[in-house]
Protein backbone atom coordinates (compact mmCIF):
# COMPACT_ATOMS: atom_id res chain seq x y z
CA UNK A 1 0.00 0.00 0.00
CA UNK A 2 0.96 3.91 -0.94
CA UNK A 3 2.62 5.97 1.53
CA UNK A 4 3.67 9.31 1.57
CA UNK A 5 3.60 12.46 3.57
CA UNK A 6 0.01 13.54 1.68
CA UNK A 7 -1.35 10.35 1.99
CA UNK A 8 -4.44 12.05 3.90
CA UNK A 9 -5.02 14.87 1.46
CA UNK A 10 -8.95 14.47 0.32
CA UNK A 11 -11.16 16.03 -2.36
CA UNK A 12 -12.81 18.68 0.07
CA UNK A 13 -15.56 19.59 -2.02
CA UNK A 14 -16.65 15.55 -2.16
CA UNK A 15 -15.93 15.19 1.27
CA UNK A 16 -17.98 18.09 2.32
CA UNK A 17 -20.79 16.93 -0.14
CA UNK A 18 -20.80 13.47 0.74
CA UNK A 19 -20.86 14.76 5.22
CA UNK A 20 -23.54 16.68 3.75
CA UNK A 21 -25.51 13.92 2.55
CA UNK A 22 -25.17 11.78 5.68
CA UNK A 23 -26.18 14.26 8.12
CA UNK A 24 -28.90 15.65 6.21
CA UNK A 25 -30.26 11.47 5.60
CA UNK A 26 -29.83 10.84 9.02
CA UNK A 27 -31.65 14.03 10.64
CA UNK A 28 -34.54 14.43 8.08
CA UNK A 29 -35.12 10.93 6.96
CA UNK A 30 -33.51 8.77 9.69
CA UNK A 31 -34.57 10.60 12.54
CA UNK A 32 -37.43 12.19 10.92
CA UNK A 33 -35.86 15.65 13.29
CA UNK A 34 -36.39 19.03 12.47
CA UNK A 35 -32.47 20.24 12.96
CA UNK A 36 -29.78 19.80 14.55
CA UNK A 37 -27.68 21.33 17.75
CA UNK A 38 -24.30 21.89 18.03
CA UNK A 39 -22.38 22.13 21.37
CA UNK A 40 -19.63 25.28 20.10
CA UNK A 41 -16.46 25.20 21.63
CA UNK A 42 -14.54 27.67 19.98
CA UNK A 43 -12.59 25.05 18.04
CA UNK A 44 -11.77 23.89 14.97
CA UNK A 45 -13.80 20.46 15.65
CA UNK A 46 -16.89 22.04 16.54
CA UNK A 47 -16.40 24.63 13.75
CA UNK A 48 -16.41 22.69 11.05
CA UNK A 49 -19.53 20.82 12.38
CA UNK A 50 -21.29 23.74 12.22
CA UNK A 51 -20.61 24.48 9.33
CA UNK A 52 -21.08 20.95 7.93
CA UNK A 53 -24.48 20.90 9.60
CA UNK A 54 -25.65 24.50 8.16
CA UNK A 55 -24.41 23.24 4.46
CA UNK A 56 -26.40 20.35 5.03
CA UNK A 57 -29.51 21.37 6.83
CA UNK A 58 -29.92 25.28 6.63
CA UNK A 59 -28.75 27.61 8.70
CA UNK A 60 -32.67 28.49 9.87
CA UNK A 61 -32.45 24.50 11.25
CA UNK A 62 -28.69 24.43 13.07
CA UNK A 63 -28.66 25.84 16.73
CA UNK A 64 -25.64 26.75 18.29
CA UNK A 65 -24.63 26.50 22.27
CA UNK A 66 -22.25 28.22 23.97
CA UNK A 67 -21.28 26.24 27.22
CA UNK A 68 -18.61 28.36 29.05
CA UNK A 69 -18.26 27.96 32.67
CA UNK A 70 -15.66 30.15 35.25
CA UNK A 71 -12.55 28.01 33.66
CA UNK A 72 -13.48 28.23 30.38
CA UNK A 73 -10.40 29.94 28.22
CA UNK A 74 -12.42 33.66 27.40
CA UNK A 75 -11.30 33.40 23.69
CA UNK A 76 -13.41 29.95 23.36
CA UNK A 77 -16.59 32.12 23.37
CA UNK A 78 -15.09 35.12 21.27
CA UNK A 79 -14.81 32.56 18.41
CA UNK A 80 -17.44 30.91 18.72
CA UNK A 81 -19.55 33.89 18.23
CA UNK A 82 -17.18 34.92 15.67
CA UNK A 83 -18.24 31.47 14.17
CA UNK A 84 -21.94 31.65 14.87
CA UNK A 85 -22.25 35.71 13.07
CA UNK A 86 -20.37 34.17 9.85
CA UNK A 87 -22.74 30.90 9.71
CA UNK A 88 -25.68 33.46 10.27
CA UNK A 89 -27.30 30.84 12.98
CA UNK A 90 -29.58 31.35 16.00
CA UNK A 91 -27.20 30.74 19.32
CA UNK A 92 -27.62 29.95 23.11
CA UNK A 93 -25.34 30.71 25.77
CA UNK A 94 -25.47 28.53 28.74
CA UNK A 95 -23.34 29.49 31.84
CA UNK A 96 -22.88 25.83 33.36
CA UNK A 97 -20.76 27.39 36.70
CA UNK A 98 -23.71 27.18 38.96
CA UNK A 99 -24.66 23.42 37.78
CA UNK A 100 -20.81 22.25 37.96
CA UNK A 101 -20.80 23.79 41.58
CA UNK A 102 -24.00 22.14 42.69
CA UNK A 103 -22.72 18.92 41.63
CA UNK A 104 -19.70 19.59 43.17
CA UNK A 105 -17.37 19.27 40.26
CA UNK A 106 -14.81 22.15 41.46
CA UNK A 107 -15.22 21.31 45.14
CA UNK A 108 -14.22 17.77 44.39
CA UNK A 109 -11.16 18.11 42.37
CA UNK A 110 -9.84 20.65 44.70
CA UNK A 111 -9.96 18.62 47.57
CA UNK A 112 -7.63 15.89 45.69
CA UNK A 113 -5.39 18.71 44.53
CA UNK A 114 -5.18 19.84 47.79
CA UNK A 115 -3.96 16.53 49.08
CA UNK A 116 -1.29 16.48 46.54
CA UNK A 117 -0.58 20.06 47.44
CA UNK A 118 -2.04 21.64 50.57
CA UNK A 119 -0.54 25.36 49.10
CA UNK A 120 -3.35 24.85 46.39
CA UNK A 121 -6.13 27.03 46.32
CA UNK A 122 -8.31 28.86 43.40
CA UNK A 123 -5.71 31.62 42.81
CA UNK A 124 -3.68 28.69 41.00
CA UNK A 125 -4.18 27.82 37.60
CA UNK A 126 -4.10 23.74 36.83
CA UNK A 127 -3.71 21.63 34.01
CA UNK A 128 -2.53 18.05 33.87
CA UNK A 129 -0.45 16.16 31.17
CA UNK A 130 1.45 13.42 29.65
CA UNK A 131 5.19 13.42 29.69
CA UNK A 132 6.29 15.01 25.69
CA UNK A 133 9.56 12.15 25.33
CA UNK A 134 7.25 9.38 23.58
CA UNK A 135 9.40 8.92 20.91
CA UNK A 136 12.42 9.61 22.67
CA UNK A 137 12.75 7.10 25.20
CA UNK A 138 10.23 3.86 26.44
CA UNK A 139 8.65 4.99 29.33
CA UNK A 140 5.10 3.99 31.07
CA UNK A 141 2.57 6.85 30.82
CA UNK A 142 2.18 8.91 33.72
CA UNK A 143 0.08 12.01 34.21
CA UNK A 144 1.63 15.14 36.22
CA UNK A 145 -0.58 18.01 37.58
CA UNK A 146 1.03 21.27 36.75
CA UNK A 147 0.21 24.48 39.82
CA UNK A 148 0.73 27.96 38.84
CA UNK A 149 0.45 30.47 41.01
CA UNK A 150 -0.44 33.84 40.40
CA UNK A 151 3.04 35.22 39.78
CA UNK A 152 3.49 32.61 37.32
CA UNK A 153 5.82 30.18 38.91
CA UNK A 154 5.15 26.34 37.90
CA UNK A 155 5.04 23.48 40.44
CA UNK A 156 4.45 19.80 38.99
CA UNK A 157 3.31 16.66 40.66
CA UNK A 158 3.47 13.48 39.64
CA UNK A 159 0.10 11.66 39.69
CA UNK A 160 -1.15 8.66 41.36
CA UNK A 161 -3.94 6.57 40.73
CA UNK A 162 -5.92 8.42 43.33
CA UNK A 163 -5.00 11.77 42.01
CA UNK A 164 -5.21 11.31 38.52
CA UNK A 165 -8.92 9.42 38.55
CA UNK A 166 -10.01 11.57 41.56
CA UNK A 167 -9.02 15.26 38.89
CA UNK A 168 -10.71 12.92 36.00
CA UNK A 169 -13.55 12.07 36.98
CA UNK A 170 -14.51 14.97 38.76
CA UNK A 171 -13.77 17.22 35.30
CA UNK A 172 -15.60 14.65 33.26
CA UNK A 173 -18.53 16.31 34.49
CA UNK A 174 -17.87 19.17 32.46
CA UNK A 175 -18.75 17.22 29.05
CA UNK A 176 -21.14 15.55 30.55
CA UNK A 177 -23.05 19.06 31.83
CA UNK A 178 -22.84 20.04 27.87
CA UNK A 179 -24.24 17.02 26.82
CA UNK A 180 -27.26 17.49 29.30
CA UNK A 181 -27.56 21.16 27.97
CA UNK A 182 -27.33 20.57 24.58
CA UNK A 183 -29.75 17.20 24.69
CA UNK A 184 -32.03 19.97 26.50
CA UNK A 185 -32.10 22.02 23.61
CA UNK A 186 -32.72 19.19 21.05
CA UNK A 187 -35.67 17.98 22.53
CA UNK A 188 -37.52 21.17 23.21
CA UNK A 189 -36.71 21.97 19.25
CA UNK A 190 -37.14 18.21 17.63
CA UNK A 191 -33.41 18.24 16.88
CA UNK A 192 -30.53 16.08 16.83
CA UNK A 193 -27.36 16.20 18.64
CA UNK A 194 -24.21 16.65 16.55
CA UNK A 195 -21.17 15.08 17.87
CA UNK A 196 -17.85 17.15 17.10
CA UNK A 197 -14.88 14.06 17.50
CA UNK A 198 -12.65 13.56 14.91
CA UNK A 199 -10.74 10.22 13.91
CA UNK A 200 -7.52 10.87 15.95
CA UNK A 201 -9.92 11.43 19.17
CA UNK A 202 -12.04 8.42 18.58
CA UNK A 203 -9.26 6.51 17.80
CA UNK A 204 -7.36 6.64 21.03
CA UNK A 205 -10.59 7.22 22.99
CA UNK A 206 -10.01 10.83 23.36
CA UNK A 207 -13.50 11.91 24.55
CA UNK A 208 -15.98 11.61 27.68
CA UNK A 209 -18.09 8.80 27.70
CA UNK A 210 -21.76 10.38 27.65
CA UNK A 211 -20.00 13.57 27.26
CA UNK A 212 -18.91 15.01 24.27
CA UNK A 213 -19.14 11.29 23.64
CA UNK A 214 -23.15 11.52 23.91
CA UNK A 215 -24.91 12.20 20.52
CA UNK A 216 -26.80 11.10 18.26
CA UNK A 217 -24.67 11.77 14.75
CA UNK A 218 -20.77 12.16 14.43
CA UNK A 219 -20.42 13.06 10.79
CA UNK A 220 -16.36 13.50 11.45
CA UNK A 221 -15.34 10.85 13.03
CA UNK A 222 -14.00 9.22 10.02
CA UNK A 223 -11.81 12.51 9.53
CA UNK A 224 -8.15 12.62 10.83
CA UNK A 225 -7.60 16.16 12.39
CA UNK A 226 -5.24 16.80 9.58
CA UNK A 227 -8.56 16.81 7.25
CA UNK A 228 -10.70 18.45 9.66
CA UNK A 229 -8.29 21.01 8.75
CA UNK A 230 -8.28 20.65 5.37
CA UNK A 231 -12.19 20.71 5.04
CA UNK A 232 -12.16 23.80 7.21
CA UNK A 233 -10.16 25.75 4.99
CA UNK A 234 -12.78 25.11 2.26
CA UNK A 235 -15.78 25.91 4.27
CA UNK A 236 -13.82 29.06 4.85
CA UNK A 237 -13.74 28.79 8.63
CA UNK A 238 -12.60 31.80 10.44
CA UNK A 239 -8.50 32.11 10.59
CA UNK A 240 -8.32 32.11 14.30
CA UNK A 241 -10.40 29.87 14.82
CA UNK A 242 -8.24 27.71 12.16
CA UNK A 243 -4.94 28.57 13.93
CA UNK A 244 -6.00 28.27 17.38
CA UNK A 245 -4.03 25.68 19.11
CA UNK A 246 -6.48 22.63 20.17
CA UNK A 247 -7.49 22.32 23.54
CA UNK A 248 -9.97 20.06 25.85
CA UNK A 249 -10.57 23.27 27.41
CA UNK A 250 -11.59 21.76 30.93
CA UNK A 251 -8.46 23.15 33.14
CA UNK A 252 -7.94 26.65 34.27
CA UNK A 253 -4.62 26.65 32.88
CA UNK A 254 -4.43 26.65 29.31
CA UNK A 255 -3.38 22.82 28.03
CA UNK A 256 -3.02 21.60 24.15
CA UNK A 257 -4.60 18.45 23.25
CA UNK A 258 -0.44 17.25 22.56
CA UNK A 259 0.26 17.91 25.92
CA UNK A 260 -2.47 16.30 27.57
CA UNK A 261 -2.70 13.51 25.52
CA UNK A 262 -1.55 12.55 22.03
CA UNK A 263 2.42 13.39 23.04
CA UNK A 264 3.05 14.45 19.71
CA UNK A 265 1.58 17.02 17.04
CA UNK A 266 -1.36 16.36 14.94
CA UNK A 267 0.28 15.84 11.37
CA UNK A 268 3.07 13.65 13.05
CA UNK A 269 -0.15 12.18 15.33
CA UNK A 270 -2.71 11.25 12.00
CA UNK A 271 0.38 9.73 9.86
CA UNK A 272 1.38 7.31 12.38
CA UNK A 273 -2.27 5.83 13.23
CA UNK A 274 -3.10 6.27 9.43
CA UNK A 275 0.54 3.72 8.93
CA UNK A 276 -0.55 1.59 12.08
CA UNK A 277 -4.24 0.70 10.83
CA UNK A 278 -3.47 0.20 6.94
CA UNK A 279 0.13 -1.71 8.21
CA UNK A 280 2.15 -0.11 6.12
CA UNK A 281 5.78 -1.71 6.78
CA UNK A 282 7.84 -0.37 9.66
CA UNK A 283 10.81 0.91 6.88
CA UNK A 284 8.28 2.98 4.68
CA UNK A 285 7.05 4.47 7.57
CA UNK A 286 10.29 4.97 9.02
CA UNK A 287 11.61 6.77 5.39
CA UNK A 288 8.46 8.99 5.04
CA UNK A 289 8.16 10.29 8.50
CA UNK A 290 12.10 10.43 9.17
CA UNK A 291 11.79 8.52 12.30
CA UNK A 292 13.55 5.00 13.17
CA UNK A 293 11.77 1.96 13.43
CA UNK A 294 12.11 1.72 17.49
CA UNK A 295 10.20 5.62 17.74
CA UNK A 296 7.22 4.06 15.37
CA UNK A 297 7.10 1.05 17.63
CA UNK A 298 6.86 3.37 20.71
CA UNK A 299 3.94 5.01 19.03
CA UNK A 300 1.80 2.43 18.32
CA UNK A 301 2.53 0.93 21.95
CA UNK A 302 1.10 4.25 23.24
CA UNK A 303 -1.66 3.84 20.69
CA UNK A 304 -2.76 0.50 21.94
CA UNK A 305 -2.58 1.19 25.56
CA UNK A 306 -4.34 3.96 24.77
CA UNK A 307 -7.24 2.26 22.97
CA UNK A 308 -7.29 -0.47 25.35
CA UNK A 309 -8.16 1.81 28.36
CA UNK A 310 -10.97 2.94 26.37
CA UNK A 311 -12.70 -0.13 24.71
CA UNK A 312 -15.68 0.69 27.04
CA UNK A 313 -16.10 4.41 25.96
CA UNK A 314 -16.97 2.73 22.55
CA UNK A 315 -20.16 0.52 24.58
CA UNK A 316 -23.10 2.88 24.29
CA UNK A 317 -25.52 0.39 24.98
CA UNK A 318 -25.19 -1.90 28.13
CA UNK A 319 -24.47 -5.22 28.07
CA UNK A 320 -27.42 -7.58 28.25
CA UNK A 321 -27.72 -10.89 30.03
CA UNK B 1 8.16 -12.67 52.36
CA UNK B 2 9.98 -13.10 49.31
CA UNK B 3 9.82 -9.84 46.59
CA UNK B 4 8.50 -11.82 44.05
CA UNK B 5 5.24 -13.45 46.75
CA UNK B 6 4.82 -10.27 47.68
CA UNK B 7 4.06 -8.34 44.39
CA UNK B 8 2.18 -11.61 42.73
CA UNK B 9 0.15 -11.25 45.32
CA UNK B 10 -0.08 -7.75 44.96
CA UNK B 11 -1.07 -8.11 41.19
CA UNK B 12 -3.38 -11.25 41.72
CA UNK B 13 -5.48 -9.02 44.62
CA UNK B 14 -5.57 -5.82 42.63
CA UNK B 15 -5.55 -6.22 39.08
CA UNK B 16 -6.91 -10.30 38.35
CA UNK B 17 -10.23 -10.04 40.28
CA UNK B 18 -11.99 -11.91 37.64
CA UNK B 19 -9.14 -14.43 37.37
CA UNK B 20 -7.32 -15.06 40.20
CA UNK B 21 -6.17 -18.51 38.37
CA UNK B 22 -4.32 -16.30 36.02
CA UNK B 23 -0.42 -17.95 35.80
CA UNK B 24 1.84 -15.10 35.16
CA UNK B 25 4.90 -15.95 33.71
CA UNK B 26 8.25 -14.22 35.38
CA UNK B 27 8.82 -12.07 32.19
CA UNK B 28 5.23 -11.23 30.15
CA UNK B 29 4.96 -8.05 29.50
CA UNK B 30 1.75 -6.46 32.09
CA UNK B 31 1.19 -4.18 29.88
CA UNK B 32 0.77 -6.03 26.33
CA UNK B 33 -0.70 -8.69 27.78
CA UNK B 34 -3.16 -6.35 29.25
CA UNK B 35 -2.88 -7.67 32.96
CA UNK B 36 -2.02 -3.48 33.88
CA UNK B 37 -2.99 -0.65 32.36
CA UNK B 38 -0.89 2.39 32.94
CA UNK B 39 -2.83 3.44 35.63
CA UNK B 40 -2.40 0.05 37.04
CA UNK B 41 1.15 0.54 37.15
CA UNK B 42 0.78 3.76 39.26
CA UNK B 43 -0.89 2.17 41.46
CA UNK B 44 1.62 -0.30 41.69
CA UNK B 45 4.40 2.11 41.48
CA UNK B 46 2.79 3.19 44.66
CA UNK B 47 3.01 -0.22 45.86
CA UNK B 48 6.29 -0.61 45.83
CA UNK B 49 7.42 2.64 47.38
CA UNK B 50 5.13 2.16 50.22
CA UNK B 51 6.43 -1.38 50.74
CA UNK B 52 10.10 -0.89 49.80
CA UNK B 53 10.55 2.15 51.04
CA UNK B 54 12.09 3.48 47.77
CA UNK B 55 11.43 6.51 45.49
CA UNK B 56 10.51 5.79 42.10
CA UNK B 57 11.70 8.50 40.11
CA UNK B 58 9.85 9.80 36.84
CA UNK B 59 12.63 9.00 34.60
CA UNK B 60 12.08 5.53 36.25
CA UNK B 61 8.78 4.79 35.10
CA UNK B 62 10.18 2.60 32.15
CA UNK B 63 8.93 -0.94 30.92
CA UNK B 64 12.23 -1.89 31.81
CA UNK B 65 12.37 -1.23 35.47
CA UNK B 66 8.41 -2.34 35.73
CA UNK B 67 6.77 -3.95 33.11
CA UNK B 68 7.45 -7.67 34.23
CA UNK B 69 7.81 -9.64 37.71
CA UNK B 70 11.55 -10.35 36.62
CA UNK B 71 11.88 -6.84 35.89
CA UNK B 72 10.04 -5.65 39.11
CA UNK B 73 11.96 -7.31 41.14
CA UNK B 74 15.85 -6.80 39.43
CA UNK B 75 14.26 -2.80 39.78
CA UNK B 76 13.34 -3.25 43.11
CA UNK B 77 16.83 -5.12 43.94
CA UNK B 78 18.97 -2.73 42.33
CA UNK B 79 16.94 0.32 44.31
CA UNK B 80 17.17 -1.18 47.36
CA UNK B 81 20.46 -1.47 47.30
CA UNK B 82 21.07 1.72 46.78
CA UNK B 83 19.37 2.66 49.55
CA UNK B 84 20.56 0.39 51.65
Amino acid sequence: MDFHKNILDINSEKECERICEFIKEQVFTHFRREGAVVGISGGIDSALTSALSVRALGKDKVLGVFLPEKESNPISLTYGELLAKKLGIRTEKVDLTQALESLGCYKKRDEVIKKISPAYDSSYKIKIGLPQDLLERDRINYFSLKMINPKGEEKSFRLSKEGLLGIVAATDMKQRSRMIQLYYYAEKYNYMVIGTTNLSEYAQGFYVKFGDGGVDLEPIAHLYKTQVYQLAKFLDIPEEIIKRVPSPDTFSAVVSDQEFFFCMPYDLLDLLLYAQENKIPLSKVSQVLNLSEEQITRAYRDFDQKRKASIHLNQNAPNLL
Amino acid sequence: MAIEERLRTFIQNNFLLGDKNRAIKEDESFLQSGIIDSTGVLELVNFIEETYKIKVEDEELIPENLDSIKNLIAYIQRKSAKTA
